[in-house]
């Protein structure tokens, strides 16, 4: 009778802790929770003629919302436009800019008029080691996928707070699992990703009084051509510890990234290593679910042990290919 | 119920005795010491600022220095202050660190580098719309992509240097790299790329004995901080106000420090280790007792962090009330 005293004593002291610190989240977490309908809203998307734009463009017009979809090349844009009709007997819109064009960009908004979802997913990737990547690729790599973002956004915002309907509306900007780690062959693209982070965390402050939510997406590999381009020319190394997460393919890819922006969530994760990755790398970003911010908390220390040991893993296998590339 | 106790407290002292026998194994890379006396030190920004400061102290400890700017005036100006202070000279080059084969001739006529500084910056807050888009192209220009042109200039003369000592490149990242806030939307971006650069560049160079530090200052008390004040929005002061502000010796002191240590994240005030600890990520720790340190409080590091954005939330969200209210009236 007295250990199954002291055992509900202990029960209690674990879940009394637990039930106030779930009472508490549930009081701080903020911005607050939104959600965000697509079905007939403007969806539009940056790098949406091929992979995961294509896939994000056919999702969404398959959920009713109206679509368009920029990108340089207007006969990839026809040919997404098409495969999109004959998929969904949807017509999506099509305009041909580059993101890193101000003037462009600004025309390209201004003729698809008001937008209420905006998705930044164009990107380019190129994998190498910073002394042998060339220095107008790691310009071309800052600016299509940094700085166009910057671009796109600014053109974007001014319609998107003074819109006449004043339901929540989204930015969403396509990172990457190299926006959370940067590894070895990666330096451009990630740093690349990584600055998405920055601007997504400062940008959300600045729009949050207009209704305005924004969403940072981290896919892992995800099976495009472009992957598929790149993985041929995958450095060793890379190669190797790029193994530590899975490859997706596009259209769950497009399909979680949908269903993070419609729940306004900060970060958006699409698989369980993902999860696990979002929870490492939490830091200081705005966390909507309070059930969330609690899983966070309490698993933020296996969180790091777990990173710790892939970096275990990472520059073991580093130091295992040297030891054999010397012994050669 | 005596059995039951004793269990519980075994638990309680054995599991973080093996988490720390555990780490103490699997950290990796392995620590190291870089030596700077006596050691070719080159650091860009070095004119003013925390860079000046981290090229006197430098000095003074016996480092030979370099100091990489634009503005030749001022760069003769920071030699003679250097020189008035310690009696020791530095090199001075001036070069645009955009500009890839200006920082290469400089790299190649300062001689092998040791300990490569990256610390020169520019930093404009306001919120994005405001943002001039050509501002935001020199933020990300010279934060960024600036420092790749300088590690890109750097690699293979440290790559192939004579003597095997370890060598270390520094990059000066600040707290708005580890957390985004109101009205640093670009310079926030070009401080947290550094960060994919510093993770993937660490990967790449430790099998030639090169380490890469990461430093996190917050708000220095320099020239260009307190012309940046006077043009802040009230928003970003206010949240700004939640991190303390140094001077530039101290956080000179601190860099020099990390970076002798071969810190991959070096931090400069009890703040900057909150804020290290919440943002850890899957960034590489070298020492078994700071990873103890992370795992176990990650959990209360997220938890002062949810707290901060409960606060900044409300700051916005009232200010934006006080506003509204003073438009209607």
């Amino acid at each position: 009778m007295a250990f199954s005293d002291i055992s509900l004593l202990i029960t209690l002291c674990i879940l009394f802790p637990i039930f106030t610190l779930i009472i508490f989240l549930k009081l701080i977490v903020r911005p607050h929770s939104a959600k965000i309908p697509i079905k007939s809203r403007h969806v539009f998307i940056t790098g949406g003629s091929s992979g995961i734009g294509l896939a994000l463009a056919r999702q969404a017009a398959a959920e009713g919302a109206r679509v368009t979809i920029l990108a340089r090349n207007l006969e990839k844009l026809k040919e997404a436009k098409s495969y999109i009709r004959v998929e969904t007997g949807i017509d999506v819109n099509i305009v041909s800019a580059d993101v890193c064009d101000v003037e462009a960009i600004k025309k390209a908004v201004e003729s698809a008029g008001p937008i209420d979802v905006l998705i930044c997913n164009q990107g380019i990737f190129p994998s190498n080691k910073v002394e042998n990547l060339d220095i107008k690729d790691i310009k071309r790599t800052i600016d299509v996928n940094l700085f166009g973002t910057f671009n796109m956004v600014k053109a974007a915002l001014p319609g998107m707070k003074n819109r006449s309907d004043r339901k929540p509306v989204s930015i969403a900007l396509m990172s990457s699992q190299s926006g959370q780690v940067g590894i070895y062959g990666y330096t451009v693209y990630s740093a690349s990703k990584y600055g998405l982070r920055g601007l997504a965390e400062a940008l959300q402050q600045e729009v949050i009084a207009h209704d305005i939510h924004v969403s940072l997406v981290f896919p892992p590999d995800t099976k495009t051509l472009s992957y598929e381009e790149e993985a041929k020319k995958r450095l060793p190394l890379t190669k190797i510890i790029a193994a530590s997460s899975s490859t997706m393919q596009v259209d769950e890819v497009a399909k979680k990234a949908l269903n993070g922006i419609k729940s306004g969530s900060f970060f958006v994760f699409c698989n369980f290593k993902g999860f696990m990755l979002s929870i490492a790398t939490a830091g200081v970003s705005p966390q909507r679910s309070y059930l969330k911010a609690f899983v966070e908390v309490i698993f933020a220390g296996a969180a790091r042990i777990v990173a710790l040991c892939h970096l275990w893993s990472w520059y073991g296998s580093i130091e295992k290919w040297h030891a054999k590339r010397n012994n050669k | 119920m005596a059995i039951a106790d004793l269990s519980l407290l075994d638990l309680c002292i054995l599991l973080p005795i093996f988490i720390l026998l555990f780490l103490k194994l699997i950290v990796r890379p392995h620590s190291v010491n870089i030596q700077i006396k006596s050691r070719h030190v080159f650091i860009t920004g070095g004119s003013r600022g925390i860079g000046l400061e981290l090229a006197r102290q430098a000095a003074a400890e016996g480092a030979r220095v370099t100091i990489l700017a634009r503005n030749l005036e001022r760069l003769k100006e920071a030699k003679d202050y250097i020189r008035v202070s310690t009696r020791i000279d530095v090199n001075i080059v001036s070069a645009d660190v955009c500009d890839f084969e200006a920082v290469k001739e400089a790299v190649e006529s300062a001689g092998p580098i040791d300990v490569l500084i990256c610390n020169h910056g520019i930093y404009s807050g306001n919120v994005v719309e405001n943002l001039d888009i050509k501002e935001i192209k020199s933020i990300i220009g010279i934060n960024l992509v600036g420092t790749f042109n300088v590690v890109k200039a750097a690699l293979p003369g440290m790559k192939y240097r004579s003597d095997r000592k370890p060598v270390s490149i520094v990059l000066m990242s600040s707290q708005s790299g580890q957390v985004g806030i109101y009205g640093y939307s670009a310079y926030s971006a070009s401080k947290y790329g550094l960060r994919g650069l510093a993770e993937a560049l660490q990967q790449e160079v430790i099998a030639h004995d090169i380490h890469v530090s990461l430093v996190f200052p917050p708000d220095t008390e320099t020239l260009s901080y307190t012309e940046e004040q006077k043009k802040r929005q009230p928003l970003t002061s206010m949240i700004a106000a939640s991190s303390s502000m140094m001077q530039t010796d101290e956080v000179a002191k601190k860099t020099l420090n990390g970076i002798k240590c071969g810190s991959f994240f070096v931090f400069c005030n009890f703040k900057g280790l909150l804020l290290y600890i919440g943002t850890a990520g899957v960034s590489p720790q070298r020492s078994y007792l700071m990873a103890f340190v992370e795992v176990v409080f990650a959990g209360v590091a997220r938890f002062v962090g949810l707290c901060y954005l409960w606060l900044w939330y409300r700051s916005i969200e009232k200010w934006h009330a006080k506003r509204n209210i003073k438009q209607c009236f």
